[in-house]
């Protein structure tokens, strides 16, 4: 067992400092999916632009809510939530994508985990260009609670990284369940205030927030933008569930990582 | 400065493979197992094929061991082993140096991206930094002979031509312990008198050859041990001479 959580220790840590590896596939993976195209990768932009300004008009009419209010605590959830949405889906294909490498080339397993949360961070700068006048023309007071974003942003990456290496490793040895996390998402994103504002769900269904994972990492990135500081709750919800995951990934990936390339 | 000797030790090596059936991994079927108390369909869904057998053996510095036998008898498993790729199921596998392998032309090279990129991509990923590969680019690209196609995606290249690509990108660099799987012959003439230059140069260089080939003039004339496989077993190790006579024989 010694031997085991040896090589899997070494497996990450080479991995993490072969960035050049894994920051190189995420660019790649980014310049093929929009070569040909005449925008390139400014339809990320262009796309995230369009969601966020057409559903801002409706839904900020159909809630009543006031628009000033409404844009930017949806452009902010939309913004993160299709980060973590894509990292989640993304993640359960990752290790199966890699057989190409993995079966040629001896490299560590974690690199194609850092691949698509990489790629997708990528993604997240691209979307942020299209909300920034959001936040910009709707107000947004700067100050020390700002800077908590990035604590956010630091916390969305490690439990990233974490539950991404879980959902790989099942992924690959079970192929159903990307299919099954594709539809579990879809739910989840009603039950997350991204469209809706949490205040409509106090009370007596709070728990749908408070349970939620999503929420709170929205919540962790949203609030301090909005002008506040992340509930004490929500940031030590998301420390925890990152230390939960954190070993559950160390057990899974010790005990199988030598298995993972028999099943792709 | 000291020099580091390569090496390669296994020892009682097995690799047992688990062949899914079309439905073998799915979630229904693990939770099949459980509500039918690990009778019905344990393990039974899961066929495991062995393909190394308790196979050991050692190699030092400046060993050039070739690896024989039938279809199916292990070869390319024993190459993944050596190269990493697959970890014994039980048994251990020490290896000591940088080992390089090119088992199959194609796999790690991205069809879509241009001969270029591939080149920048594979260096990346054998570890060199960008500068290293920029400094070995013009020399790739000479090797090759693939002139402006270098700038095109791969996938519109001949299979002659991704060879050379491969090859050219995956020789590049002369690693210590060199693990080849049946150099492929597509490329045209010209170009297979390059590309045995190159290779006995790189042959020359690194201090472990491990090459495995249905070719046995090949294997005798890059060869000083020969590993006979059969069925997973090792049914001969030794002197090359030897070995490949006795093959000849067997067969």
């Amino acid at each position: 067992m010694g031997l085991r959580f040896n090589l899997a220790s070494h497996d990450i840590i080479t991995g993490i400092a072969g960035w050049r590896i894994w920051l190189l596939l995420a660019w790649q993976d980014i310049r093929l999916r929009y070569r040909r195209s005449i925008l390139g990768p400014f339809w990320i932009t262009i796309s995230m632009a369009i969601s966020v300004y057409s559903l801002g008009f409706l839904y900020g009419h159909l809630f009543k809510i006031d628009l000033h209010q409404y844009f930017p605590f949806l452009a902010i959830g939309l913004l993160v939530w299709t980060l973590i949405n894509a990292i989640v889906t993304d993640s359960t294909n990752a290790l199966i994508e890699a057989g190409g490498y993995l079966r040629q080339i001896k490299m560590p397993t974690i690199i194609f985990i850092l691949r698509v949360v990489a790629r997708n961070f990528i993604i997240f700068a691209h979307n942020l260009v299209a909300i920034i006048p959001i936040v910009i023309f709707c107000g947004m007071s700067l100050g020390w609670h700002t800077f908590a974003v990035f604590y956010g942003l630091v916390i969305i990456i490690i439990n990233a990284v974490v539950y991404g290496l879980i959902l790989g490793m099942l992924g690959a040895k079970y192929r159903d369940i990307a299919q099954v996390i594709t539809s579990l998402m879809q739910v989840i994103f009603f039950v997350t205030p991204v469209m809706w504002m949490p205040k409509i769900l106090a009370g007596q269904y709070g728990y749908v927030i408070t349970l939620n994972p999503f929420a709170q990492f929205i919540e962790l990135i949203r609030a301090p933008i909005m002008g506040g500081w992340p509930s004490q709750y929500c940031i030590v919800m998301t420390l925890v569930l990152f230390l939960v995951g954190f070993v559950i990934a160390t057990i899974m990936f010790v005990r199988i990582r030598h298995r993972i390339i028999y099943w792709l | 400065m000291v020099i580091k000797m390569a090496s390669i030790e296994l020892k009682s090596v097995i690799v047992d493979f688990p062949v899914y059936g079309a439905n073998a991994r799915s979630v229904k079927n693990s939770l099949l197992r459980i509500s039918t108390g690990g009778k019905l369909g344990a393990d039974n869904n899961i066929i495991s094929v062995r393909a190394l057998d308790n196979v050991s053996f050692r190699l030092e510095h400046g060993d050039r061991l070739g690896i024989i036998g039938h279809n199916g008898s292990g070869k390319s498993t024993l190459l993944r082993v050596l190269a990493g790729i697959y970890e014994p199921t039980s048994g251990w596998c020490y290896v000591e140096g940088k080992v390089s392998a090119l088992l199959d032309v194609m796999l790690g090279m991205d069809p879509e991206s241009t001969g270029y990129e591939n080149i920048l991509l594979r260096g990346i990923i054998m570890g060199l930094t960008r500068e290293e590969i920029e400094s070995k680019k013009d020399e790739i690209a000479a090797f090759t002979d693939l002139g402006g196609y270098l700038a095109l995606p791969v996938r519109a290249y001949s299979t002659g031509m991704q060879l050379r690509l491969a090859f050219g990108i995956a020789t590049a660099i002369l690693p210590e312990i060199l693990v080849l799987d049946e150099i492929v012959g597509t490329g045209d003439a010209a170009f297979m008198d390059k590309a045995q230059t190159r290779f006995s140069s790189i042959v020359e260089a690194s201090h472990i050859l491990v090459l495995a080939s249905h070719d046995l003039n090949i294997i005798e004339k890059l060869c000083t041990k020969v590993l006979w496989l059969n069925a997973g077993q090792i049914a001969f190790m030794g002197d090359c001479q030897d070995g490949v006579a006795l093959y000849k024989q067997h067969r």
